[in-house]
């Protein structure tokens, strides 16, 4: 029989949202190089890239402040698409990494006057720490038991420092007055535009690496990766306690943005806007976050003016006929594109 | 030593007796395990594969006793085993699937696997958009990625056409004259029967048959479990 994927009847039952074919934009490229060639990995870089030299001749500051807002965000939806997005595992507990490193930046800064990159290092090891601390015993749990302690943990974050704030003779507003993560808002989105490059790269080559595979396995049959031999848990805390440690750095670079660290970050926007960025970008497409989050922010910014309370509504409202109509997020029609321009197929 | 020794395993489910007191060890390279349905021959493979702990009796593989390890270790251990409802990684390429398990043994390459199965030209296809039949390839294709001194089949030819099995079954003679040791579950006995050196059989847990091919159809207890009499011709 020849192995044509035409000869066996039609497609198995379910599959029309998977694709036939992977077409590398250099079919003989090999990994990494096959990663870094991809063409939403080049278009995702390019936005990023774009949007960093606009800001840097600024429109308006107000311009440069959203696109600052938009990457914080973008970091955020990285950290949760490498680790949810991948492993099918929902953390929701993104806002208590992202307080903890807000918390931790603003606490070195008031006790002990650090300078900035030594802030976002100690946030960021700090993530990692309490990301191992969290994954060890919730990853041994299934689907809906992690979710729900992970829902938790944002809740006993912000409830543990307003218990023992005082006994903790800690500032009552929260920690104000941090040293600015650079020196003017242009500044402020070019950092953490390199920043976002910088994760985009290494998550997608993590993404396409054996690590990569056995977490985009775990999302799709765990119990069968274990019948033939891999063990998935350690693979799970190590994707789990990375991105703990790089949402933890976003709340450290939050703090120092808006040079100030309270309570307030522990809000659950931190994982209501990374949540729906990731969703539209396409779960585990990491580039689909990058552009995603750039739409979804910028229209949050200047909408919230004119809308008032209603914002939410109209990108709820936006989010679901996306979901509905696009529900392989932004980049399925972009893949889509760059297929009938190579090769004149219809999607 | 035998490679697989299997000594009076019973497994229950609330009161159904599943698998009940078997007991049979490996001593040859291709051994199918058959029965009716409801006999409990998916249940004994999970034991074995250690997707189900045994409630009482052992299981000794190379030796060593694999009767409570996670199913990861006794893989590890080099019994892999494949599934009967297909399993492959749907949003992976088929190269992929292979890669996830292979990468993890230096010495297997992918494109001897690709070949025996005949999955070499849809090496860059998502395993979800695979029709069946390649899809059953690929759950062959995904043990064998695993290195495996000892193959756990849970009826690979289950739901092909008879044009589909004829070249799957092909592929699992390739792979015994190469000397891959397996276990084959299955309903379809006449197609299955002549690749395997000896048979068990069961029925309603309990093991009434162990013994060579020819003995199989003229054992009297196998006639009355699989024909009602034991007198009955065919």
């Amino acid at each position: 029989m020849s192995p044509d994927a035409g000869d066996s009847g039609g497609p198995a039952a379910g599959t029309a949202s998977v694709p036939l074919h992977r077409r590398p934009l250099v079919p003989s490229a090999r990994y990494p190089l096959r990663t870094l060639t991809s063409p939403t990995y080049l278009i995702a870089i390019g936005v990023i890239a774009f949007f960093a030299w606009w800001a840097s001749g600024s429109p308006t500051s107000f311009f440069a402040l959203s696109l600052v807002y938009a990457s914080i965000f973008i970091t955020l939806a990285l950290a949760w698409d490498f680790s949810s997005g991948l492993t099918g595992y929902l953390n929701f507990g993104l806002p208590f990494f992202f307080g903890l490193g807000a918390f931790t930046a603003g606490y070195l800064s008031w006790h002990g006057n650090r300078q900035v990159p030594e802030l976002l290092l100690v946030s960021f090891g700090m993530g990692l720490l309490a990301g191992l601390l969290f994954s060890l015993p919730t990853l041994r749990l299934r689907g809906p038991y992690f979710t729900l302690l992970s829902l938790l943990l944002p809740l006993i974050g912000a409830d543990f420092i307003i218990a023992f704030w005082t006994q903790l003779h800690l500032p009552t507003e929260g920690f104000e007055f941090l040293p600015f993560l650079a020196s003017t808002p242009e500044a402020e989105l070019v950092l953490l535009s390199v920043v976002n490059g910088v994760l985009l790269t290494a998550f997608l080559l993590l993404r396409d690496s054996h690590f990569g595979l056995v977490l985009r396995g775990i999302r799709d049959d765990e119990d069968a990766l274990g019948s033939e031999g891999i063990w998935t848990f350690p693979y799970k805390v190590a994707a789990f306690t990375l991105a703990s440690g790089v949402v933890a750095f976003s709340g450290a670079t939050y703090a120092l943005v808006y040079t100030y660290g309270g309570v307030d970050t522990f809000d659950f926007i931190f994982i209501l806007f990374p949540v729906l960025i990731v969703i539209l970008g396409g779960i585990g497409e990491l580039a689909g976050a990058v552009l995603a989050g750039y739409l979804v922010i910028l229209l949050y910014q200047y909408l919230s003016p004119i809308l008032s309370t209603l914002t939410f509504i109209i990108l709820s409202v936006i989010a679901i006929l996306l979901v509905l109509f696009l529900p392989g997020g932004l980049l399925k029609p972009i893949r889509s594109f760059v297929r009938f321009m190579r090769t004149g197929a219809p999607a | 030593m035998s490679l697989l020794e299997v000594a009076g395993v019973s497994r229950s489910f609330g009161g159904n007796r599943a698998v009940d007191d078997v007991s049979f060890d490996m001593g040859v390279n291709t051994l199918a395990i058959v029965g009716p349905n409801g006999a409990g021959k998916t249940t004994l493979l999970n034991l074995i594969a250690g997707v189900l702990h045994p409630q009482k009796g052992s299981i000794h593989f190379g030796g060593r006793n694999v009767t409570h390890l996670a199913p990861w270790r006794i893989a590890r251990l080099g019994m892999v085993k494949t599934y009967q409802v297909v399993r492959p990684f749907r949003t992976l390429t088929v190269e992929e699937n292979l890669a996830l398990f292979a990468k993890l043994r230096k010495h297997v390459r992918i494109e001897p696997i690709l070949a025996t199965t005949g999955l070499t030209e849809v090496r860059r296809h998502y395993a979800g958009a695979l029709p069946f039949g390649l899809q059953k390839r690929l759950e062959l294709a995904k043990g064998l990625a695993a290195d495996p001194d000892l193959l756990l089949l849970d009826e690979p030819i289950g739901g092909l056409s008879r044009e589909e099995a004829e070249g799957l079954l092909a592929s699992l003679a390739a792979l015994k004259s190469s000397g891959v040791r397996m276990i084959v579950v299955e309903h379809r006995l006449s197609e299955i029967l002549p690749i395997v050196d000896r048979v068990v059989a069961l029925d309603r847990g309990r093991l009434i048959f162990d013994g060579t091919r020819e003995e199989f159809f003229r054992d009297p207890a196998v006639r009355t479990a699989y024909l009602g009499r034991s007198d009955a011709a065919g």
